[in-house]
């Protein structure tokens, strides 16, 4: 009986966690039951407009997820207290790394016809999942954060998908650039996380460095399920020089740089731009590539003292910036009081932010054609990264 | 894989001090859900999240004195007064919830009790999300007591207490080697020599004669809860002094790894249950400093399987015995 009974829980106990932390299987697709002609259906307006809002809400990404739909409500705030017209959101949880509920969501969402187009979704393997149920009912959708280049590079997403911050071939070798000409360290250890958006970035810096001839070693740890990195940490070399993080999650990059100190070891730490957070990631001498954004921003002040409640949650930013596209693309299709979807992902595609208007630093407008590393939907140049230091005080400071 | 290719005694040394230190945050928990099993035979799936809420009692009352940067009193009566807080706190949670999600399903079938801990687990995660929001919470511990934690000068929590084979072990590891074994100890002798124990003892080995004895049943399962519920806020303290880190779903891997120690040292056994922490702990180090980070959970875990698969009872429990 007993033996039965532990066997039972066993099985219980794996099937948790394969709920908890599996179904992340980044090229499942299947098609979506919308209504037919969704694409091309005539919408009326109306006074208040709804985007659909995909992101992390629960589950493991769930603070980076309200983050972004912290920034995304900000704009609509903001939009609506400025305007006649409203916007409404219509939130999607994605519960990030389960992608069949990415899926759930997209098919709600295509299926919803006050629906106009849709932010989000927030991980790459989760835009590759929803492109069949979106692309079906035909939405276009922004994601601020899904940075696999393929994505817009593969030719499938055209006109569908866009997004507002650039892919991983833009600022993999900018980063590998830097610890090469600038930081002329010659042992170098990366650690991917053992996401889609973490490996991406991973492989295009181990690569490049390795090809420069560089001693580049690499590791790999979950940082959603690791709480303890002093066993990794252990096995980082003592004369490293640069340890390349390219995490999301800035809590565990700090426990990891702490972890790094606490060992006696001093080497660098470098993150992605999923570790600029001010407010949680502050190794000093840290270095982190990032928008060219103006940390002074009175948005970015408003924010932190609004919803932020004293954080600027900055990896957020940009679905800000995916949310103004869309509702600009809106308010240039409901002009006449009726869109079709398709006509918004036409505006959506033509839609241009100018620089003083940007919080990204530069001037927003969507390449039309591939031109590697950038394809249709990225952010055309200048879209591109800076790099930040962390000051002894915790201070961001542009470096490059 | 990146095995080493010669053997380091630095790493292993330095390993296996971050084993023991995992191992017995594993144990404490690991205790919770043997106790009550051995009593119940019910596997508590809400014991990681009990863990997870004495964690954010400890930041609580870290943030009432004060918060990490400057806290209103010492650092000793600090760190005191988080623990009794939490152990306290985390200890009447596991009293409530024996009383009102198991105490009405103990006659009923087994599964109910099981999917009614599921459900008090995702409860517990989600009441803390509401309240707390997704955000990790830092104790802040690395730079706790530390004279300059704007400069992220290390305080004296992490400072080397002494060194092995070029090791520096921490004062915080040797500090929650020290509790686990003080919190151990006292179990054992509760268990073994107390008026309580006897009556936890005879309530495991047969309820209704226990009961039939004129020993208070409900009284002593409410106990038993309160003891396993004190040793995972306890653990839960100590993560935060650790880890710094405190977040909503982080009783989840902890209670499935306690469960694990629990299960490999055999179940309802408290030796059993402390062997197995120690003994996950260190395999997930040794994994991961020797084999890498992404094979640690599925080295633990097949551990698991093999000891279920050839010694179903577990390293140190007792076979079961069919009354027929």
């Amino acid at each position: 009986m007993k033996k039965r009974l532990l066997v039972a829980a066993l099985v219980a106990a794996l099937a948790a966690t394969a709920a908890a932390f599996g179904g992340n299987s980044p090229d499942r697709t299947r098609s979506a039951a919308v209504p037919a002609g969704a694409d091309q259906a005539l919408l009326t307006c109306g006074r208040t407009r709804s985007i659909g809002f995909a992101a992390p809400i629960t589950g493991a990404a769930a603070s980076l997820g309200q983050q972004m739909q912290r920034w995304g409500q900000f704009f609509v705030t903001r939009y609506n207290r400025a305007h006649r017209t409203k916007l409404r959101l219509v939130v999607g949880d994605t519960q990030l790394p389960d992608t069949a509920q990415a899926i759930q969501v997209a098919e709600r969402f295509a299926s919803n016809s006050q629906i106009l187009a849709v932010v989000g979704p927030a991980g790459s393997q989760e835009v590759q999942v929803s492109t069949a149920p979106l692309r079906g009912g035909g939405l276009g959708n922004i994601s601020g954060t899904a940075t696999r280049t393929s994505l817009t590079t593969d030719g499938t997403r055209k006109g569908y998908f866009f997004r507002t911050v650039p892919n991983d071939d833009q600022q993999g070798p900018r980063v590998a650039s830097w610890i090469r000409t600038r930081l002329h360290a010659t042992r170098i250890v990366v650690v991917d996380a053992q996401n889609s958006y973490s490996t991406g970035l991973s492989d295009t810096v181990e690569k490049i460095l390795k090809n420069a001839g560089l001693n580049v070693r690499r590791e790999s740890v979950s940082e959603a399920n690791t709480t303890d990195f002093s066993s990794l940490v252990a096995r980082i070399p003592g004369d490293t020089q640069v340890v390349y993080t390219p995490w999301q999650l800035a809590p565990k990059a700090q426990l990891f740089g702490q972890q790094l100190r606490a060992a006696g070891k001093n080497a660098r730490m470098f993150g992605s731009d999923g570790l600029f957070d001010p407010d949680n990631f502050k190794i000093p001498g840290s270095l982190i590539s990032f928008f060219p954004i103006d940390l002074k921003s009175k948005v970015i002040a408003k924010y932190k003292k609004g919803p932020g409640k004293g954080k600027s949650d900055l990896f957020g930013l940009p679905t800000y910036v995916a949310t103004q596209i869309v509702g600009r693309a809106i308010d240039k299709s409901c002009r006449n009081r009726s869109a079709t979807r398709a006509e918004v992902r036409r505006n959506i595609n033509t839609t241009v932010i100018p620089k003083a208007q940007s919080l990204l630093g530069f001037a927003v407008k969507f390449a039309q054609r591939l031109k590697l590393p950038i394809g249709p939907g990225d952010m055309q140049r200048p879209a591109d990264f800076g790099i930040y230091q962390i000051q002894a005080n915790g201070k961001y400071v542009r470096v490059g | 894989m990146d095995l080493p290719l010669a053997f380091d005694g630095t790493l292993f040394v330095q390993l296996l001090v971050n084993g023991l230190t995992l191992g017995s945050l594993y144990a404490l928990i690991a205790l919770g859900y043997s106790m009550v099993y051995g009593i119940l035979k019910l596997l508590n799936f809400a014991h990681g999240d009990v863990y997870m809420v004495g964690a954010f009692i400890g930041y609580g009352t870290l943030s009432a004195l004060g918060g990490p940067l400057s806290p209103n009193i010492g650092l000793l009566p600090l760190i005191v007064l988080m623990f009794l807080a939490a152990m306290l706190g985390a200890g009447l949670l596991g009293v409530v919830i024996e009383r009102f999600a198991y105490r009405p399903l103990r006659e009923a079938p087994r599964i109910a009790p099981l999917i009614s801990a599921l459900g008090v687990a995702f409860f517990l995660e989600n009441s803390v999300l509401l309240l707390f929001g997704a955000d990790f919470r830092s104790y802040n511990s690395f730079v706790l007591g530390s004279p300059h934690p704007e400069r992220f000068e290390l305080g004296p929590l992490f400072k080397p207490a002494f060194k092995v084979a070029d090791v520096n072990v921490q004062r915080i590891q040797v500090a929650v080697l020290l509790i686990t074994l003080a919190l151990m100890v006292t179990l054992t002798f509760v268990v073994a020599r107390t008026r309580i124990g006897k009556a936890m003892r005879a309530t495991a080995y047969d309820r209704e004669g226990a009961a039939m004895m004129g020993i208070d049943v409900d009284r002593v399962i409410a106990s038993t809860f309160f003891m396993g519920s004190v040793l995972a806020g306890a653990a839960g303290v100590m993560a935060g002094l650790l880890f710094s880190q405190v977040f909503h779903l982080m009783g989840f891997l902890a209670g499935l790894k306690g469960f694990t120690a629990a299960v490999v040292g055999g179940i309802g056994s408290i030796p059993g249950a402390m062997l197995g922490g120690l003994l996950v702990g260190l395999t997930e180090a040794f994994a991961t400093g020797y084999v890498g980070g992404r094979w640690s959970d599925l080295i633990v875990f097949g551990i698991l399987i093999f000891v279920l698969l050839v010694r179903p009872s577990g390293l140190l429990g007792a076979k079961a015995i069919q009354k027929v």
